[in-house]
C-alpha cells in the first residue's frame, strides 16, 4: 500500500521544486513548506505503512497489537516536523526583511553582496 | 499479543540495558555539548547584562577545550570512547562516540571558537550582546560538537540543524542589508543540503533499518548495491552541498563576507570542515562500499574544487571573499583525501582538515584587522601595512606561507602525506592538482600579502605615496583583536614545527575510519553476547 | 667510506655531536630572531656583531676538515616526526662541507658586508633577520640527511629569497621580482617534492645516505624517468637553468648584498648542489647526460651572449651567474672525474669572484650613486682598494694563471679535449662561454676604473672598510688558489669528488702552463675569443640588441602574459560560476540532484520491479487526493488568501494520511504545526506584494518544471526501489516490547521521543531556541546602509589619484 504514497511523494516534491526555483521568495518560502512536508512523507513512507493501527500499547498488555504502526520513523518525523518549523519560520521572516530591506520579488536583483559591477582584479604585482 | 503476565521476567524480554554503573570519566563525550546548551541557556537569561557574556562565553568555550584534550588524550591512550544515552543498549539508544577523527575535529573547533569568542569584543556594539551573540555562538559549538561527537546518524541530523540555525542567527546578527541578501542565499542553499541530508537519511534507514552509525557500518557489506549507491551519492552530494564543493559551493563567497568578522572566522573554520567530517564519517566509516563506487565522482569533485578555489581567490578585488574562495580550495583537498581512500590519504585530509580550521579562522582575523586599518575592504584601496604594523605583517606572512602549504608551517605536513598517498595509488591526477592547487594558493596569497602591505599606496598610486586612508589600531584592537590572533597563529606555528603526535593521531585516525572494528566494538562494548 | 657519527669514535660525544651539528643550521634562525634588537643597541657595529654567527659556523665546520679528507661522513640525527620516519638528521661528508664553509665564510664578508651598504636604513634589523634566516636554510639544505628536512629548508630559501628581493618594497619591479622569483622556484619546488616522495616510495630509502646506498639500482625503476624530470625540474627551477632563468635577472632588483650573497654565491647553487649529490643515484644514464649538457650549455650561452648586451653593472654579473650555473650543469652532466673536479674548482672559484665582483658593483653604486657601465670611467684614484679588489675577482673569471679559475678550466677542458663527439662540440660551447665570461668580467674590472673620469650623480668615495675587506680577501682567494694544489688535492677534491662520484677519487691538479697539453690551446682559444669580444664590446652589444629587439619576445614577458592571463581567466571563471543569481544557484542543485537520483540505478540496472497497484480504503484514497488538489491549487494560486488557504489544504491533507495510517501523534502536531504556518504566514504576506500569477514565461516554466519532474520522479523511483527491500524491524520489535516494561509508558512513539531518543528531542528544542533567538534579533535588529563594511570608521571613497 505504499506505493500510492509514493505517487503523492512525487507530486509534493514536484511542486515544491518547482516552487523552489521561482524567482519570488515568497514562492519559494511555500516551496519550503511543502518540501518539508514532502520529506516528512517520505520518511513515512520508507517505515512501511500499515492501515490505522497506532503503536500505542493497550491498557492490559504489555506490548502492542501485531500490525501496529511503525514507531521509529514517526518520532523521527516529529523531530523533523519541528526543526522544519523553526526553519520556515526563520526563512519566512528572513524573506519578509529581505522584501524591506531588497527587492525581494526578483532574487536576480538582490545583488549587494556579489555585485554584478564587481571590479576586476588588479593587473599588477 | 495480549499476556496477563504480572512479571517481566516472563515476558522474555531482550537484553535492554547496560548493566552497571557508567565510569566517571566517560561522562566526558557528552561534556562539550551540555555544557555549550547550558552556556547558551544561560546566557540568553544573562543577556543584559553584557560584561558577563564573554567573560562567561569564555570560560564555557575553556572548559569545553579541556573537556576536549582530555577526550583527545583518553582516544590516544585507549581508543574510541562510546556512551549510549540513558543507558540503553546501541543500537536501540543513542550513542555518543569519540574517536580520534572526531577528538581532533572537536579539538580544533572548541579552540577556534575561544579565539573568536575574545576577537568578538573588538565588534560587537550593545544591542548585538543583548540579541544573542554569544548565545547563539554557544550554540553553533553546540551543534558542531554533537555533529562530531555524536554516533547516530538522525542525531547527526539534529545536531546539524541546530548548527545550521545558529549560523543563520549569527550571519544576519546586525541587520544590514548585504547580510539580509547573503543570509537569502546562504540560508535556502543549505536548507537544500540539510533536506537532502534528511532524505538520504531516509533511504538508509528504509535500506538498513537502523540508525546508529556501528550498527550501519556493520550492516552495509549486506546491503544491495543499488539502493546503496544511491544513498552513498545522496549523502555525498548534501554534504558536499553543506562543504561548498563543486559545483554547488556558489552560497559560501555569497555569504562569508557580509557579516562580522569574527562571525566570518567562525564560519570559515568551523562549519565547511563539519560537511567534509560527516562526508568522511559516513563514506568511509559506514559505507565504504559507496565510497569504492564513487570514487570518480568524488575524484572530479576534487578536482574541480581544488582548481576553482584559489582561481576564484585570485580573481577577488574584497579580500574577505578572497578568503572565502581558499576555504573552499581547501575542501577540495580534503575530498582528495577521501577519494584517495588510504591510510594516507584519510590520515593527510584529518590533519589537513585541523590545519584548514586554524589557519583559515586565523586568516581571516587577521583580514578583519587589516579591514580597521585600512578603512575598506577592497585591496585595491589598501597598501603600507608593512611599514607601520610589524607584528600584523607577520602574522599575515606567516598565515600565507601556512596556507600554501610551505615548510616549516602546519599545512606541509598534510601535504606531504597527501601527495604520497597519491603517488603510492598511482593516482598522479591527485598529485597533479594537489600541486597545482598548492601553487594557485601561493600565487593568490602572495599577490594579497603583495598588494595590502607591501605596496605602499592604493592600486595605481605612484610608488612613494603613503597610504593616507590606513590608520593606526586602537588599544582596543590590539588587545583584543591582535592578542589572541597572534596567540592562535603562534599555536599554527608550534603544531607545525612539531607535528609528530598530529600526525600520529591523523594515522591513528585514519585506521579507525577505514577499519572500524575498534569502534564498533567501544559502541557495542556493554551489549552481551548472546 | 667509514660512516660514523652515532656508534664510532664519535660516540662519547653522542647527543651533543648530534645537537652541535643541528644548531649549525638553527642558529642563524635563532640569531635572526633577535638581530633587529641587536641592531638597535648596537647601531653601526651590527655588522660586525652578527657576522660573529657566521664566523663560528665556519670555525666550527672546519674542524670537520680533516676527517672528512679521510674519508669519514659525520652523520647527526635529532628525533623530529618518528610516526612519519622524517628525522632531523644532517651528515658532513666532502660535498656538503664544501658547500657549508663557503655559505658561512663568504656569509660573514656579506653580514659585515650590508652594515656598511645599508647603514641608515629604517628597516635594516629586519634585513639582518632575513639574511640569517636565509644563512640558516641554506646551510640546512646542504646539510641534511633526511630528504623531507633538506625540502622544508630548500623551500625556506625560497621564502626568505622571497622577503628578501622584495626588501625595497615600494616599487612594484622590485614586488614583481618577488613573486616571479617565488613562483618560479615555488613551482619546481612542488616538483622535487612529488619527486622526492616517488624516490622514497620506490627505494624505501627517506635519507640521502639511504639513497646514496641504492644507487646504481635507481636507474633501473620503472618511476626513473619520471623521478628524474621532476626532480632536474626542481633543481633546474632554483638555479635558473634555461627556461626557468628569467627570474635571476629580476632578482637583482634586490639589495646588492642579497644579489652578492643569495644569487651569486649560494641559493642558486643549491639547484647545482642537488645535482650533484644526485649524481650517483640519478646519474649515469643516457637521460642524465642530455638533459644536463643541453640545458647547461644552453643556459652558458644564453647567460653569456646576454651579458655583455647589459649596461648595468648588476645586470651583467647576473646573466654572467646564469652563465656559470649552465657551466657547472653541463660539467656535472658529464660525470667523468675530470669533469667533476673541474665544477667543485669552478664552483668555488665562481663563488670567490662572484661574490665579489658583486660587493664591487654594489660599492660603486654605494660611492657613485649609478650602476651604469656607459657613464662609469676613471674612478681607480677615488675608489682604489675597490679597484684592486676587482681586478682580482676578473681575473679568477677570466681564468688566468695562477688563479682557482685557472685550475677550474683546465680541468674542465681536460675533461673534454681527449673525445670526439660529442665532447668537442660542448667544448666549443665551454670555449665560447668562458670567453664571453671573461669579457664580462674584464669589462667591469676596467671601464668604470680606468680612462678619464665621467661625471657621476655623488661625489666618488670609498665606502669603508666593511664594503671592501669582503671583496679584496675573496679576490685573494680566489687569485692565489694556483699556489696550494696540492692542498686542494688532497683536502678536498678527493672527498668531494668522491661524494659525487660515490667512488674514490685521485686528483692531480698542478699548476702548469705546458703547451704539450692541448687544455691549454683551449685556454688559449678562450684567452683570444675574449680579447677579441672586449676589443668590439660595444658592437657586439649593439648586435645583441637588435637580434633581441627583432625577436620581440623574451621568457619574462611570455611570465607577465601567464600570470596576467591567469588572473584575467580565474575573473572570468568565477563570474560565470558566481553569477549571483540564487535561482540558477538553485537550478543547478535540482539538475545534478535528478542526476544523483538515476545514475546509480542505470549504473548498477537496479530499477524497481513495476508495483501492482495499492488496494486502499476510500478514506484513504480520499486523504491522498484532497492533498494533491491542495498542491495543484498552490500552483495555479492568484491571491494571497488562496495561497494560505492551499498551504493550510496539502497540510490539513497531509495530517489526515498521518492518522489514517496509524499515526495519531503526528497527526495532532501536523495540525498544530501547519496552523500556526498558516498564521504566520497570513501575518507576513499581508505585508507584502504578491504576484497575481506566477510571472515566468513559457520556457521557464517549462525547464524548471522538467528538472522538478525529473527529480521528483527520481525521488519516487528509489523510493520504491527501497520499498521493495525487507526492513529489519529489530528497532522496531525491541521499542514495541521493552516500551511498557522498561520505559514505562505506553505510548511509544512519546517514549522514543523522551527516552530512548531524548537526545534528539534536546537537540529539537535546541533548534527552536536557536530560532528563536534568530528570529528576534532579525525583526529587531536593523542597520541600516549595509554596504559598508563594519567597524570601517570612514566611509571608503573612490579616490583618484
Amino acid at each position: 500500500m505504499e506505493t500510492a504514497l509514493v505517487g503523492l511523494i512525487a507530486l509534493f516534491f514536484a511542486v515544491s521544486l518547482y516552487l523552489l526555483l521561482s524567482k519570488s521568495i515568497i514562492r519559494m518560502l511555500l516551496g519550503v513548506a511543502i518540501l518539508g512536508n514532502a520529506v516528512n512523507l517520505l520518511i513515512f513512507t520508507t517505515g512501511r505503512l500499515t492501515a490505522e493501527i497506532p503503536p500505542i500499547v493497550p491498557e492490559d498488555a504489555y506490548a502492542p497489537i501485531q500490525g501496529s504502526a511503525n514507531p521509529l520513523p514517526q518520532a523521527l518525523i516529529l523531530t523533523a516536523i519541528v526543526i522544519g518549523f523553526a526553519m520556515f519560520a526563520f526563512l519566512l521572516v528572513l524573506g519578509y526583511r529581505a522584501y524591506q530591506a531588497l527587492d525581494a520579488d526578483n532574487t536576480d536583483n538582490m545583488r549587494l553582496a556579489e555585485p554584478e559591477d564587481a571590479p576586476r582584479p588588479p593587473l599588477s604585482y | 499479543m495480549a499476556t496477563a503476565a504480572t512479571s517481566y521476567d516472563a515476558l522474555n524480554l531482550p537484553p535492554a540495558m547496560i548493566e552497571g554503573a557508567t565510569a566517571p570519566a566517560d561522562w566526558i563525550v557528552v561534556w562539550p555539548v551540555a555544557l555549550a546548551l547550558f552556556g547558551a541557556g544561560l546566557l540568553v537569561m544573562l543577556r543584559n547584562q553584557r560584561p558577563l557574556q564573554s567573560v562567561f562565553a569564555g570560560l564555557i568555550v575553556l572548559a569545553i577545550i579541556v573537556s576536549n584534550v582530555y577526550l583527545l588524550l583518553r582516544v590516544f591512550e585507549a581508543g574510541p570512547l562510546a556512551m549510549t544515552m540513558g543507558k540503553w543498549l546501541p543500537p536501540f539508544g543513542i550513542t555518543f562516540v569519540a574517536d580520534m577523527t572526531g577528538a581532533l575535529f572537536a579539538l580544533s573547533a572548541s579552540v577556534a571558537a575561544f579565539i573568536v569568542v575574545i576577537f568578538a569584543k573588538v565588534e560587537l556594539d550593545g544591542r548585538e550582546y543583548r540579541f544573542g551573540f554569544y548565545p547563539l555562538l554557544l550554540l553553533l559549538l553546540c551543534g558542531v560538537s554533537g555533529s562530531f561527537l555524536t554516533g547516530d546518524i538522525f542525531n547527526l541530523y539534529v545536531w546539524f540543524e541546530v548548527m545550521l540555525i545558529a549560523s543563520f542567527g549569527l550571519l544576519i546578527l546586525g541587520g544590514r542589508r548585504i547580510q539580509i541578501d547573503g543570509a537569502v542565499k546562504y540560508g535556502f542553499l543549505n536548507f537544500l543540503a540539510t533536506a537532502l541530508f534528511l532524505i538520504a537519511i531516509a533511504y538508509l534507514y528504509g535500506i538498513t533499518g537502523t540508525l546508529n552509525m556501528a550498527d550501519i557500518a556493520r550492516k552495509s557489506a549486506e546491503a544491495p548495491v543499488g539502493p546503496l549507491l544511491t544513498a552513498s551519492g545522496l549523502f555525498l552530494f548534501a554534504f558536499g552541498v553543506k562543504a561548498a564543493a563543486f559545483p554547488a559551493n556558489a552560497w559560501l563567497p555569497a555569504a562569508y563576507h557580509t557579516p562580522a568578522v569574527a562571525v566570518s572566522a567562525l564560519f570559515g573554520g568551523l562549519l565547511t570542515k563539519v560537511g567534509a567530517y560527516a562526508a568522511y564519517r559516513v563514506l568511509v566509516l559506514m559505507l565504504p562500499a559507496g565510497r569504492d563506487m564513487l570514487e570518480p565522482v568524488i575524484l572530479a569533485v576534487a578536482v574541480a574544487t581544488m582548481i576553482l578555489g584559489p582561481l576564484g581567490a585570485l580573481a577577488q578585488t574584497n579580500l574577505r571573499r578572497a578568503i572565502g574562495f581558499l576555504v573552499i580550495g581547501g575542501i577540495g583537498v580534503l575530498f582528495a583525501g577521501l577519494t584517495l581512500g588510504t591510510q594516507h590519504g584519510i590520515g593527510g585530509g584529518v590533519i589537513y582538515a585541523v590545519h584548514s580550521i586554524l589557519t583559515l579562522t586565523a586568516f581571516y582575523l587577521v583580514g578583519g584587522l587589516v579591514e580597521r586599518m585600512s578603512g575598506t575592504q577592497d585591496i585595491r584601496y589598501m597598501g603600507g601595512i608593512y611599514t607601520v604594523n610589524a607584528p600584523l605583517s607577520i602574522l599575515f606572512i606567516i598565515l600565507v606561507f601556512a596556507m600554501a602549504g610551505l615548510p616549516p608551517f602546519l599545512g606541509l605536513w598534510p601535504k606531504i602525506l597527501l601527495v604520497e598517498g597519491g603517488v603510492r595509488a598511482g593516482d598522479w591526477v591527485i598529485v597533479t592538482t594537489l600541486l597545482l592547487n598548492s601553487l594557485l594558493t601561493l600565487i593568490a596569497a602572495s599577490r594579497l600579502w603583495a598588494h595590502i602591505f607591501w605596496r605602499n599606496g592604493h592600486e595605481g598610486a605612484r610608488s612613494e605615496q603613503p597610504n593616507d586612508t590606513l590608520r593606526r589600531l586602537t588599544s582596543d584592537e590590539v588587545g583584543l583583536g591582535l592578542a589572541p590572533t597572534i596567540a592562535l597563529v603562534a599555536l599554527i606555528v608550534v603544531l607545525g614545527f612539531f607535528p609528530n603526535w598530529l600526525i600520529e593521531a591523523g594515522g591513528v585516525a585514519a585506521i579507525d575510519l577505514l577499519e572500524p572494528e575498534r569502534y564498533i566494538s567501544a559502541v557495542f562494548a556493554g551489549v552481551p553476547q548472546s | 667510506m667509514r660512516f660514523f657519527g652515532l656508534d664510532g669514535p664519535g660516540a662519547e660525544l653522542g647527543p651533543s655531536l648530534d645537537f652541535s651539528i643541528a644548531l649549525i643550521a638553527v642558529a642563524p634562525f635563532l640569531a635572526a630572531l633577535v638581530a633587529p634588537w641587536i641592531k638597535s643597541f648596537t647601531g653601526a657595529l651590527a655588522g660586525w656583531v652578527l657576522a660573529i654567527v657566521p664566523a663560528a659556523i665556519f670555525a666550527l665546520l672546519l674542524t670537520f676538515v680533516t676527517p672528512v679528507a679521510e674519508n669519514t661522513v659525520v652523520k647527526a640525527a635529532l628525533p623530529w616526526i618518528p610516526s612519519y620516519g622524517i628525522s632531523f638528521s644532517f651528515f658532513i661528508d666532502g660535498l656538503s662541507l664544501m658547500f657549508g664553509l663557503l655559505i658561512s665564510g663568504i656569509g660573514t664578508f656579506i653580514v659585515i658586508y650590508s652594515g656598511g651598504y645599508l647603514a641608515g636604513h629604517p628597516h635594516q634589523g629586519r634585513f639582518f633577520s632575513y639574511m640569517l634566516m636565509f644563512m640558516g636554510s641554506m646551510l640546512g639544505l646542504v646539510l641534511a640527511d633526511n630528504i623531507f628536512t633538506l625540502f622544508v629548508f630548500w623551500e625556506l630559501t625560497s621564502i626568505t629569497s622571497f622577503l628578501l628581493i622584495g626588501f625595497d618594497h615600494s616599487r612594484q619591479a622590485a614586488r614583481r621580482a618577488a613573486i616571479q622569483a617565488l613562483v618560479v622556484t615555488g613551482a619546481g619546488g612542488l616538483a622535487l617534492l612529488a619527486g622526492l616522495i616517488l624516490m622514497s616510495v620506490a627505494s624505501g630509502e627517506n635519507s640521502l645516505t639511504g639513497l646514496l646506498t641504492q644507487a646504481g639500482t635507481m636507474q633501473e625503476q620503472p618511476v626513473y624517468l619520471l623521478a628524474l624530470i621532476l626532480v632536474l625540474i626542481g633543481a633546474f627551477a632554483k638555479s635558473a637553468q634555461v627556461p626557468f632563468h628569467f627570474w635571476l635577472p629580476n632578482a637583482m632588483e634586490a639589495p646588492t648584498p642579497v644579489s652578492a650573497y643569495l644569487h651569486s654565491a649560494t641559493m642558486v647553487k643549491a639547484g647545482v648542489y642537488l645535482i650533484a649529490r644526485m649524481s650517483p643515484v640519478l646519474g649515469g644514464t643516457p637521460e642524465w647526460f642530455w638533459i644536463l649538457t643541453l640545458f647547461g650549455g644552453l643556459t652558458l650561452l644564453w647567460g653569456g651572449v646576454l651579458a655583455v648586451r647589459q649596461t648595468d653593472l648588476k645586470q651583467i654579473l647576473a646573466y654572467t651567474t646564469l652563465g656559470s650555473l649552465g657551466l657547472l650543469v653541463m660539467l656535472l652532466g658529464f660525470g667523468t672525474k675530470e669533469a667533476v673536479l673541474g665544477a667543485i674548482l669552478y664552483l668555488c672559484a665562481h663563488s670567490f669572484f662572484k661574490g665579489g665582483l658583486f660587493m664591487v658593483a654594489g660599492a660603486i653604486d654605494h660611492g657613485t650613486g649609478t650602476r651604469d657601465i656607459t657613464a662609469l670611467g676613471g674612478l681607480r684614484e677615488h675608489l682604489p682598494v675597490t679597484f684592486i679588489a676587482a681586478v682580482l675577482g676578473a681575473f679568477s673569471m677570466a681564468g688566468f694563471p695562477i688563479a682557482l679559475g685557472f685550475l677550474a678550466k683546465e680541468e674542465m677542458y681536460l675533461a673534454l679535449v681527449h673525445g670526439l663527439w660529442p665532447d668537442l662540440f660542448f667544448l666549443a660551447v665551454l670555449i665560447a662561454g668562458n670567453a664571453l665570461m671573461m669579457a664580462a668580467g674584464i669589462l667591469i674590472a676596467t671601464k668604470p676604473f680606468l680612462g678619464p673620469l665621467k661625471p657621476t650623480p655623488h661625489e666618488p668615495h670609498e665606502g669603508g672598510l666593511p664594503l671592501w675587506i669582503g671583496p679584496v680577501i675573496l679576490g685573494v682567494m680566489g687569485v692565489s688558489a694556483g699556489l696550494f694544489t696540492d692542498w686542494i688535492n688532497h683536502y678536498a677534491l678527493n672527498p668531494i669528488g668522491g661524494s659525487v662520484t660515490n667512488h674514490a677519487v685521485d686528483a692531480h691538479i698542478h699548476l702548469a702552463f705546458d703547451l704539450a697539453n692541448p687544455a691549454v690551446w683551449a685556454s688559449l682559444a678562450t684567452w683570444a675569443l675574449g680579447a677579441a669580444i672586449i676589443w668590439q664590446a660595444d658592437a657586439v652589444r649593439s648586435a645583441v640588441r637588435r637580434t633581441g629587439q627583432a625577436i620581440g619576445w623574451t621568457f619574462d614577458i611570455g611570465f607577465d602574459a601567464l600570470m596576467f592571463g591567469l588572473i584575467r581567466f580565474a575573473d572570468r571563471v568565477t563570474r560565470t560560476l558566481h553569477h549571483g543569481r540564487l535561482e540558477w544557484y538553485i537550478l543547478l542543485l535540482f539538475s545534478v540532484l535528478a542526476v544523483v537520483l538515476y545514475a546509480p540505478m542505470l549504473i548498477t540496472g537496479t530499477a524497481p520491479r513495476m508495483a501492482e497497484f495499492p488496494v486502499l480504503s476510500f478514506y484513504e484514497w480520499g486523504a491522498i487526493l484532497i492533498a494533491a488538489a491542495g498542491l495543484i491549487a498552490i500552483l495555479l494560486l492568484r491571491t494571497r488568501l488562496t495561497a494560505i488557504v492551499a498551504l493550510g489544504i496539502q497540510g490539513f491533507a497531509v495530517a489526515l494520511i498521518f492518522l489514517l495510517f496509524g499515526a495519531p501523534d503526528l497527526a495532532f502536531t501536523q495540525f498544530m504545526v501547519e496552523t500556526l504556518s498558516v498564521v504566520i504566514l497570513a501575518l507576513v504576506m499581508t505585508r507584502l506584494h504578491l504576484d497575481a500569477r506566477d510571472p515566468r514565461e513559457f520556457e521557464v516554466a517549462l525547464r524548471d518544471g522538467a528538472v522538478a519532474v525529473a527529480a521528483a520522479t527520481g525521488f519516487a523511483v528509489v523510493l520504491l526501489s527501497v520499498l521493495q527491500l525487507d526492513l529489519d524491524l529489530s528497532l522496531t520489535e525491541f521499542f514495541n516490547e521493552t516500551s511498557r516494561p522498561l520505559a514505562h509508558g505506553r505510548n511509544i512513539v512519546n517514549v522514543i521521543l523522551v527516552d530512548y531518543r531524548a537526545i534528539d528531542t534536546l537537540g529539537e528544542i535546541s533548534v527552536v531556541m536557536a530560532a528563536g533567538i534568530a528570529i528576534m534579533a532579525l525583526v529587531r535588529l536593523k542597520g541600516g546602509d549595509g554596504d559598508t563594511p563594519r567597524g570601517i570608521s570612514r566611509p571608503t571613497e573612490r579616490r583618484r589619484t
